[in-house]
């Protein structure tokens, strides 16, 4: 439904005053088709944020925003653009003054544009620049990798006196959109996460009493998270099997296979979700995995405080809420400001 | 929903063939049984992934092999999950069994040095911040530790070990461009347990044995394999790149065939220098594997038995060995 951003030129756009946790430059859907030589597809890990940023300042779907973890960043702009500011609710201002998230509004050369710490629900916002982040493409996206050091700004989370540029477009002034309150996604506490079943769960891994426990017990998101994964509270499963064999001596373990994006991997008797920037592969049993319209809820688990339980789904749920993200990601559903 | 999809019997020289649910966009399709490690379940992989790229199904994203498996995904608004399972099945009985398999490989040669200083300060680390009673630590390296869990003479044997077989790159994962290697020559087999925790440092280049596989590490990163030594480096992911890496930042592709030569630190160092000045060239030579010259070697008698004997002396030095 977007158009593809037309670029022309980059410029520079802003520059960094406070980088805040870990800031990056994120695309979706990442880096694609290349696990197969072990890359993970980085990208946004809440892509519905992420997307709904470039839908505010009218950009393609492929264009390249900032991930903005705990909320805090501080930039000066240098040239005029308009941007908009996604994800849980924080305190949003230009040159001292509140401005609105969820919404596109125009900035001009001297703005100083700066977000703080979030303090309630939700973990990470999104920042998109009309005619996206200018940043070169690295092996098909211009998704920052950390732990490869590719891909975003040199591969690297952004720093003080960083400057980004901008794809400078055709000039058009672009209309200034909100999108409609009751779209918008609810940060929580607690969250409700919808997973398929498997691939390595019961009869031959878990117990039919291990996959009850997985889809009944709440559980805690350890401090110990971020891009890579979302590590969850231990657990012993009595587990199907008495050992990984061969393969390892732990029953989760098994000879090495290829990660589904959003597995729910057993790591020993530790549970992680595995992140856009996780390892491709490994030799662990995945006993369940985020249907791809939930993986947005992962990147807006606060570290150390939020809770989760898994709801079981079956794919016709799956292609229902990927139905419903759709309609969320319509531009036509967004107002004029 | 089950995990398991669906299973299909293929006739009886291919493999069996097991489909799971991996999430509302992918499948992953294993072949065969977990043990014993099977390197003609890996060819089959690979057959497949390489018949799906030449033939592609219209909605199939991508594939990606495992040891025994290929995660195959999917745009579920274009081609729905059962119907991926159908063309895989199809694809199943149009890929030659086993023995009649010949892929794209190229052999690559990589010098190797042997309990390098590297590799010990990273075994030094992990042993004053991580776990100083670590039982694969012995003497500063994990090397004595490889060799008592292969139950082998002495540390020189290993390095033959190495040093005499073509190492298949059954996958790449893990980390961009880290291939996993088996030995061709079955009596070249090796295993080791793994770290515990994982180790937090790694240097780019280190060779280091993990269950039955070879890795190689292509970044600095963390890891949980036992460290034997370094090479090249054998990936080169920032944009500014040396010749050898011009086309591709991965040197080393699922199939690949590698062969280790030993040298000493001082000439690892100086080689190193050269590939990153761009001045070295990689010892690669394209060509095919045709899996029946595998089978050859491996099905000839005096070769199972010595592989046999070997194994069992494996399995026996592993019951003695202290599990990290």
């Amino acid at each position: 439904m977007t158009p593809r951003t037309r670029t022309t030129v980059a410029e520079p756009f802003l520059e960094v005053i406070d980088p805040g946790l870990q800031t990056t430059v994120q695309d979706f859907p990442g880096r694609r088709g290349r696990q197969a030589l072990g890359f993970f597809p980085s990208g946004p890990v809440d892509h519905l944020a992420f997307r709904a940023a470039n839908l505010l300042v009218g950009n393609g779907s492929d264009a390249a925003g900032l991930e903005i973890p705990l909320g805090r960043f501080q930039a000066a702009i240098v040239r005029p653009g308009t941007i908009a500011v996604t994800g849980p609710e924080v305190p949003l201002t230009r040159n001292g003054r509140p401005l609105p998230m969820w919404e596109s509004v125009p900035v001009e050369e001297g703005d100083v544009i700066a977000s703080g710490v979030l303090s309630g629900p939700g973990y990470r916002t999104y920042l998109a620049v009309a005619g996206g982040i200018a940043v070169p493409e690295a092996y098909g996206s211009r998704a920052t990798q950390l732990v490869a050091g590719i891909g975003g700004l040199d591969g690297r989370a952004l720093e003080r006196a960083d400057v980004l540029d901008v794809h400078v477009t055709d000039g058009g002034a672009r209309p200034r959109r909100r999108m409609p309150s009751s779209l918008r996604p609810t940060y929580r506490r607690h969250w409700e996460i919808e997973v398929v079943r498997g691939p390595h769960a019961d009869p031959d891994y878990l117990t039919a009493e291990d996959v009850e426990y997985l889809f009944s017990a709440t559980w805690r998101c350890d401090l110990n998270s971020d891009r890579v994964a979302v590590r969850l509270n231990q657990h012993r499963f009595a587990w199907a099997r008495a050992s990984g064999d061969v393969a390892g001596g732990h029953p989760s373990n098994m000879l090495d296979t290829s990660y589904p994006l959003g597995g729910v991997l057993a790591y020993g008797d530790v549970l992680t979700i595995l992140g856009p920037d996780s390892n491709s592969s490994g030799g662990f049993a995945v006993v369940a995995t985020v249907a791809h319209a939930a993986l947005w809820k992962v990147g807006q688990f606060r570290p150390g405080m939020d809770t989760v339980t898994f709801r079981e789904i079956d794919l016709a749920q799956a292609a229902a809420l990927d139905e419903h993200l759709g309609r969320v990601l319509d531009s036509r559903h967004l107002a004029t400001v | 929903m089950r995990a398991i999809v669906a299973t299909t019997e293929l006739d009886d020289r291919r493999p069996g063939v097991t489909y799971r649910t991996a999430g509302d966009r992918a499948v992953l399709v294993e072949y065969g049984r977990p043990h014993p490690v099977d390197l003609a379940l890996n060819f089959f992989v690979h057959a497949t992934a390489r018949h799906l790229q030449d033939h592609p199904v219209r909605g199939v994203l991508e594939a990606a092999p495992g040891l025994r498996s290929l995660l195959v995904y999917f745009e579920p608004s274009v081609i729905g999950r059962d119907t991926v399972i159908e063309a895989m099945d199809e694809i199943h009985r149009e890929v030659p069994e086993p023995t009649s398999i010949v892929l794209p490989s190229r052999r690559v040669r990589l010098p190797i040095a042997f309990d390098d200083s590297t590799s010990r300060e990273a075994v030094h680390r992990y042993r004053v911040s991580d776990r100083p009673d670590a039982p694969n630590v012995v003497d500063g390296n994990n090397i004595d530790y490889v060799v008592r869990c292969n139950d082998l003479p002495a540390r020189e044997a290993l390095y033959e070990r190495i040093l005499a077989s073509e190492w298949w790159n059954a996958f790449s994962g893990f980390y961009p461009g880290l291939p996993s290697l088996l030995p061709l020559d079955p009596r070249s087999e090796l295993s080791a347990p793994k770290y515990n925790p994982a180790r937090n440092w790694t240097p780019e280049g280190a060779v280091a044995i993990g269950g039955p596989s070879l890795v190689i590490h292509p970044i600095e990163s963390s890891g949980s394999y036992q460290l034997l030594g370094r090479t090249l480096p054998i990936s080169y992911l920032s944009p500014r790149r040396p010749r050898a890496y011009r086309a591709d930042p991965v040197l080393l592709h699922p199939a690949d065939r590698i062969t280790f030569y030993m040298i000493d630190e001082t000439e690892l160092v100086e080689l190193r220098r050269q590939a990153f000045e761009g001045r070295y060239d990689y010892e690669i030579e394209p060509g095919r594997y045709t899996v029946a010259d595998h089978f050859a070697v491996a099905e000839d008698p005096a070769v199972a038995a010595e592989a046999e004997r070997r194994r069992e002396r494996r399995r026996r030095a592993h019951d003695m060995v202290k599990i990290p």
